[in-house]
């Protein structure tokens, strides 16, 4: 393996980390999702901070109840990309977009569309675990009351804190901070706390980096669980997390989606020798 | 050297020392006076002291104070939120410069100026619209004290809720929060000790303020609760009591300390829980 | 959770694209008032700023119709107006149109007390004439019956009838209560007459004596708290102390100057009670100021210095002393900025309201010009409003040129490490 890469690294005389991809390179795809499992479509899309392009002439759908993992170096674009999906992106200064996400019947980033309807059906949980200074309940409680939920809010509290696997260790002491618990159990929070909204896709934007593996085991053990009921979408620098917990992977760098396809065929069998080098370790 | 600069540091806690022994003195040998008693001071409704015919019920002074004190609250501490909530959440970089200025500039305004801003501006302004303003009134004055407590209110308040840290409010805005709600069920709540320390502060201040009220409110004890009256504070007493020509160590002259005294009381209790309140309720946000 | 448990498809579905976008629509339009309502107060201070700003310098000007008394000048019609005369010229056209002999002119004009006496009981208005031609200057005495007093705007307003209402002997005239020779002249029981000279050199004698007293104690406290005893318990105690002074209210450093400064130490209702007192006040303001410059300062130069050997006295006064000296400064700056303005303390060290003449050391008598302004607008007089209102503009103008300083002083010597 060494040998090929030192000979492409003279042939093409540059680092390879941050090898300029083509323009327009056409995604490797195997198996591609039929329209009629996919939850989530991206369609050409291109993001722009400033003058950067940061993301470029993107294409994935991502299947329902399926957990889809986005890897790649630093600086690939997967956060980006995720944040596009939920248009968080929309919250910083300078950005702009072409192409479309299409959620459900929705496109997303059609003109009408606010942004805050968006984020209100599509569930998102951060790197580092980020409760509210509030109790355990109210930080549950609190995407429901802002759609002005009526229902019996204890019980979708407790539904939602089960889903999470944190309602055992929480039952008793629903008053108490937030701030109160491990590591690992505040990010369990801040699961519970995105499912309670209802809704059907939630994204996780490397969810696990900051916790012990303890922890992180526990939340993979969640994430397979979740994907009863939900389709996960989930970044990740730790490939063998990828592997552990995803259907689908998909493997971007410098912008640009270079290959997608079931987890399995990307790490044993990946068709692109970007992926493959970047699978085997070879810069990230 | 060390020696030296000790000494300094020493004359600090020296000049707190001698208020208090001078304060406390002076209050004693008020009460020492048979002409007075403490529950005459509290419970009594009229403060004639330079007067032939002495009362010395401090009622009508606290009720003075109080009144121009509440005005001033209720008009600078929503002005001075709103105004942190506009610098840390909506202006951009060059707007915050400008603004902050400009609240800079209202601060180091000197209060004589202000107190002559609200006799000859805004009184004969308020005048047109309120039957029955006196020249010197409680409203006037409360009016223009709480612009002089706003940037106080707004830059303490600013940063408390600017050291909400980012991951909160991203979290607010992935459920879906608007920019409305983010403030009032994230970061206002999020910072709430340090809004109420600040609005204890500007409460201390206000009740210590002297030139508005000397100039606009008036320097006539009367217990009332009616803003457009003529009314006088423990601190326009203090000036009244101090420009006239009490011989010193008179019963009147020693009022004056009391009055004082009992001044210093209540800002040394608002600053020290304006301290406690800091301190106990810091917001832990890890 | 179940499957039917949670809102069905992409939930953007359920309710109807109708009601959605209505909300979106009631979203955006609260979002624009909740911005709008929260930039007010920042705009309400800058329209009280600004009426504060034109109601001052406008009442620096009043119209007012004037009847002359005893031996005023004839206003006969002089020659040659110009809009920038001579204080000298002026006089000289008017006596001499008055009937005043060369020598009278002359001797007035250069003997220093004579020359000082007639100014103090005359002063230069713009007039306006009756006899057709608009301006000319005028010297009137303080003699002179002043009858009515209108607004700048006002009287601009009204100019054709307040002449035309003019009886014999009145002239109409624009008395510019700011001008130059408001500086030169003392406190006055006559408005005409009043001017700052005295506040301003008492100003000038008090703020002078409080930092002589409070720089190097504000000094030397913020070098003990910073480099001498950090962290000791001693260090906890003035700490809390300083805290605990600044909040405390300007009047009672009054009320401790009166019986320290004043009764105590006998000095007596002078300069330098009033100095004293006020150091008092300004010391912890400073400290602050100091400390923060203290510590603004890398303790990489303090550990090169003391590597090198330096005693501690030696690496604060060589190295950490001279790199803070810009943020001390504007400290400095700023605190003597609010020194200016302090009026409460100084009313009870007893600076007086009416001093006629200047204050000439650190024992005499004084006045500073807080305290003037809150005598002239103690007045209820009309006239001594817009002497008050002159003389407001001008702490205004003092106080804004000190803060220029303390922001030149910050941004031109920013350190960059």
């Amino acid at each position: 393996m060494s040998d090929v890469v030192s000979e492409v690294a003279s042939e093409e005389g540059t680092d390879l980390a941050s090898e300029p991809v083509a323009e327009r390179v056409d995604t490797v795809r195997t198996d591609p999702v039929p329209v009629e499992e996919s939850v989530l479509t991206i369609a050409r899309f291109d993001l722009w901070y400033g003058s950067f392009q940061a993301l470029h002439d993107i294409t994935l759908t991502v299947p329902a109840k399926q957990v889809t993992a986005l890897i790649g170096a630093s600086g690939s674009g997967k956060s980006t990309l995720l944040r596009s999906i939920n248009r968080m992106n929309d919250l910083v200064e300078g950005v702009r977009v072409s192409g479309q996400i299409t959620y459900g019947d929705v496109e997303l980033y059609d003109h009408g569309v606010d942004p805050v309807e968006v984020r209100r059906r599509i569930g998102m949980v951060f790197q580092k675990p980020n409760p509210f200074p509030k109790s355990i309940y109210q930080n549950v409680a609190f995407g429901p009351r802002l759609t002005g939920y009526r229902g019996n809010m204890d019980a979708l509290v407790e539904r939602a804190l089960r889903a999470a696997a944190l309602w055992d260790e929480v039952s008793d002491k629903l008053n108490q901070s937030g701030l109160s618990l491990s590591g690992g159990q505040q990010q369990r929070l801040c699961i519970a706390r995105a499912l309670a909204s209802g809704p059907s896709v939630v994204l996780m934007d490397e969810p696990t980096s900051a916790l012990d593996p303890i922890a992180t085991d526990k939340i993979e053990r969640l994430i397979h669980d979740l994907k009863r009921d939900y389709t996960v979408v989930i970044v990740t620098h730790n490939m063998q997390q990828a592997g552990r917990v995803s259907d689908r992977t998909a493997f971007m760098h410098l912008g640009k989606l270079i290959e997608e396809g079931p987890t399995d065929q990307i790490f044993t069998n990946p068709k692109h020798e970007m992926t493959e080098r970047y699978v085997s370790g070879h810069f990230g | 050297m060390g020696a030296v600069l000790l000494a300094c540091a020493a004359l600090t806690i020296l000049t707190t020392l001698t208020v208090v022994v001078v304060l406390a003195s002076q209050t004693i040998a008020f009460f020492a006076d048979p002409a007075v008693t403490l529950w005459e001071f509290v419970s009594a409704r009229r403060w004639t002291p330079l007067f032939a015919d002495q009362h010395f019920g401090i009622a009508p002074l606290l009720a003075g104070t109080f009144m121009v004190t509440v005005i001033a609250l209720l008009v600078g501490v929503p002005m001075g939120l709103a105004s942190a909530v506009y610098l840390s959440e909506f202006a951009g970089p060059r707007t915050r410069r400008i603004a902050t200025g400009v609240l800079e500039v209202l601060a180091g305004i000197p209060t004589v100026v202000l107190g002559y801003f609200a006799l000859l501006f805004v009184t004969p302004f308020l005048q047109r619209f309120i039957p029955g303003l006196n020249l010197f009134n409680a409203l006037s004055a409360g009016l223009v004290m709480g612009f002089m407590i706003l940037p106080t209110v707004s830059s303490i308040s600013t940063d408390a809720m600017q050291a909400v840290p980012k991951s909160l409010r991203e979290a607010a805005y992935g459920l879906g929060s608007t920019k409305l709600e983010l403030v009032l069920k994230v970061v206002l709540p999020a910072s709430l000790s340090g809004i109420a320390a600040a609005v204890i502060l500007a409460l201390s201040r206000a009740v210590g303020e002297t030139m508005i009220v000397s100039l606009a409110a008036g320097q006539r004890p009367l217990l009332t609760l009616d803003p457009r009256e003529t009314i006088a504070t423990m601190t326009s007493f203090i000036v009244q009591a101090a420009t006239g020509d009490q011989p010193a160590g008179s019963l009147a002259s020693r009022a004056l300390y009391a009055v004082a005294a009992t001044l210093f009381f209540i800002t040394l209790l608002l600053n020290l829980l304006s301290q406690a309140v800091v301190r106990r309720f810091r917001e832990r946000y890890e | 959770m179940s499957t039917a448990e949670r809102p069905s498809g992409g939930g953007l579905r359920d309710e109807g694209r109708g009601a959605v976008l209505a909300r979106t629509r009631r979203r955006a339009r609260n979002e624009r008032l909740f911005r709008w309502l929260t930039g007010l107060p920042v705009v309400l201070a800058m329209t009280l700023l600004a009426a504060l700003l034109y109601d001052v310098i406008t009442d620096s000007y009043s119209w007012q119709v004037v009847e002359p008394q005893g031996s005023a000048a004839s206003f006969g019609f002089l020659d040659g107006f110009a809009w920038f005369d001579t204080w000298e010229r002026v006089v000289t056209l008017e006596l001499r149109a008055g009937g005043a002999s060369d020598a009278e002119i002359e001797e007035i004009l250069t003997d220093p007390e004579t020359r000082r006496i007639f100014a103090a009981r005359h002063r230069v208005e713009l007039m306006f004439s009756v006899d057709g031609r608009p301006w000319r200057w005028l010297v009137s005495s303080s003699r002179d019956d002043r009858v009515l007093d209108v607004p700048l705007f006002e009287g601009f307003r009204r100019e054709a009838e307040l002449l035309a209402g003019l009886e014999s002997g009145q002239v109409l005239v624009l008395n510019p209560w700011l001008d130059l020779s408001f500086f030169a002249k003392n406190a006055s029981r006559t408005p005409t007459m009043a001017g700052l000279a005295a506040a301003l050199v008492g100003s000038l004698l008090v703020i002078g004596l409080v930092l002589v007293i409070a720089v190097p104690i504000a000094i030397g406290t913020a070098i003990f708290l910073e480099e001498y005893a950090p962290e000791t318990r001693l260090a906890r105690i003035v700490e809390v102390n300083l805290n605990n002074l600044a909040g405390v209210p300007s009047i009672v450093y009054g009320i401790l100057g009166l019986s320290v400064f004043v009764r105590g130490l006998q000095l007596g209702a002078v300069v330098l009670a009033a100095a004293l007192t006020l150091s008092l006040l300004v010391v912890p303001v400073i400290v602050v100021a100091a400390r923060e410059a203290l510590k603004a300062v890398p303790d990489t130069l303090r550990q090169a210095a003391y590597g090198l050997g330096a005693t501690r006295w030696q690496v604060v006064s060589g190295t950490v002393l001279p790199n803070a000296v810009s943020g001390i400064t504007t400290g400095v700056i700023l605190a003597v900025a609010r020194a200016l303005g302090e009026t409460a303390p100084l009313l009870l060290v007893g600076a007086a309201v009416f001093v006629p003449r200047l204050p000439d050391g650190p024992l005499s008598y004084y006045t500073v010009l807080p305290i003037q302004i809150y005598g002239w607008v103690g007045e209820n007089d009309v006239e001594f409003t817009h002497v008050a209102s002159a003389a407001i503009v001008v702490l205004l103008g003092v106080l804004a040129i000190l803060y220029a300083a303390a922001f030149l002083v910050r941004r031109r010597f920013r350190r960059n490490w």
